[in-house]
């Protein structure tokens, strides 16, 4: 890891258009620059998976959170690290706790989200955005609302919206727990 | 729908999946792996193997590393213009196996097939770990863990593996482990790159107890050895390593699969 002269600011949620908006805001706001926003897909895995079609199979929580974990390696080697080490401002939206929320929701354990997340630096600043989340039939573009999608019925017979509920739970947890630590 | 706690649904399905292998009428499947270096026979007697445990009467089905229609794609066109890093080639790998498990291996099982895997997780754990990855958290990645009941290594030496591999063709980018030696020459980067695979193939056959065979003999003393090796350990099943991924992949659906 290259040391981090720049800022770095996580921001996670379950509502993918308040996540960048957020993510803007705080980019806008941060007084430091020029730098950028880093989101999900920014190795594109999951717009070529869906490319894919249905005949593949359908994907298990584990699979997407592999898959995100490899595009988020992506992301810090290309966007996030090369523009700390130039002292830039880097806002990731989402950053590792959407991700790491879904996989709880999907009944995942907290020891294998760690470890799958291991590599991942602290972001200096975190933050949750508690927008609540779209309603199913809305165009997804967060994360956690493509995964809740993807696995509608396929983990633990959870519907999609049930599935969101329990991620933005989990998510809610995840900021009590960083509130406390703080 | 009404749902259960992931928990309790787990601990349900751990019983199902007890039940299920406890049930003489329904014999569970068999998952053999091959495992081995580049170059060292064992697709050739990966397939030998599948003709005569059919010829046997046994439901055979065969799943290859990096073969998912999901994600071997992704790979793929990642792979040829070589930008994956050492993490980001190991999770691909990962998800790839991941979704083979799920999709193809553990359905095969659990209707009592026999199951050849050309290449396991072991193939991932050696080569991440001459990437320079931390072996605990490799293995972490596969969890649950899926253990074959048998896995038998082709051993050879990194000569005969450079050898055969290099005499027909030049080994791909990732293949020849450019990415770890920096070397230009794909067959010179081949040749150091396995060294250290079968070095460290050689320390996983010890700690998971591989059968290791001697694949610099003929095909046909491979193939018989094979053979009896197979009849002497079908018996002696790793169901219970095993019940956990199972009962999770029971859980996928909330465990409606008969």
């Amino acid at each position: 890891m290259t040391e981090e002269i720049g800022r770095f600011i996580s921001i996670d949620g379950v509502n993918g258009a308040a996540l960048a908006e957020a993510a803007r805001d705080a980019f806008s706001g941060a007084g430091r620059g020029p730098g950028g926003i880093s989101s999900w897909d920014a190795s594109g895995v999951f717009s070529e998976m869906v490319c894919g079609g249905d005949e593949a199979g359908r994907p298990s929580a584990r699979t997407l959170l592999l898959l995100y974990a490899s595009d988020l390696m992506f992301r810090l080697r290309w966007e996030i690290e090369p523009a700390l080490a130039e002292g830039k401002t880097v806002v990731a939206a989402p950053y590792v706790e959407t991700a790491a929320a879904f996989g709880r929701a999907a009944g995942l354990s907290g020891g294998w989200l760690a470890n799958l997340f291991r590599f991942a630096r602290p972001a200096g600043e975190r933050h949750i955005v508690d927008a609540v989340p779209p309603r199913s039939g809305a165009k997804p573009t967060g994360f956690a609302e493509f995964a809740c999608d993807q696995l509608s019925g396929h983990v633990l017979g959870l519907t999609r919206e049930q599935l969101m509920a329990r991620t933005v739970r989990q998510l809610a947890l995840a900021a009590a727990r960083a509130n406390r630590r703080s | 729908m009404t749902h259960q706690p992931p928990r309790v649904l787990l601990r349900v399905n751990r019983q199902r999946v007890r039940d299920r292998f406890a049930d003489p009428a329904r014999p569970p499947g068999l998952l053999v792996a091959f495992e081995g270096p580049d170059g060292s026979g064992k697709t050739t007697q990966r397939k030998l193997f599948k003709t005569w445990l059919k010829s046997e009467d046994y439901d055979v089905v065969t799943t290859k590393w990096n073969s998912s229609d999901l994600i071997k794609p992704l790979i793929k066109s990642r792979k040829a213009i070589h930008v994956l890093s050492a993490e980001e080639f190991s999770l691909l790998h990962a998800a790839d196996f991941r979704h083979r498990v799920e999709q193809e291996i553990l359905p095969a099982l659990w209707e009592g097939k026999v199951v050849i895997a050309d290449r396991f997780l072991f193939t991932g754990l050696a080569r991440d770990a001459v990437r320079g990855l931390d072996l605990e958290w490799l293995l972490r990645l596969y969890q649950p863990l899926l253990w074959p009941d048998l896995v038998f290594y082709f051993s050879v030496t990194a000569e005969t593996s450079a050898e055969r591999v290099t005499a027909a063709r030049l080994p791909s980018f990732y293949e020849a482990g450019q990415d770890v030696t920096s070397v230009d020459d794909p067959v010179t980067s081949f040749r150091r790159f396995i060294g250290r695979v079968i070095s460290e193939y050689e320390s996983l056959a010890l700690i998971f107890n591989f059968i290791t065979v001697d694949a610099e003999q003929s095909i046909t003393a491979q193939h018989h050895r094979l053979r009896e090796l197979f009849r002497e350990r079908e018996r002696q099943r790793s169901l219970k390593w095993n019940i956990g991924a199972f009962a999770e992949w029971l859980s996928l659906d909330g465990g409606s699969r008969p």
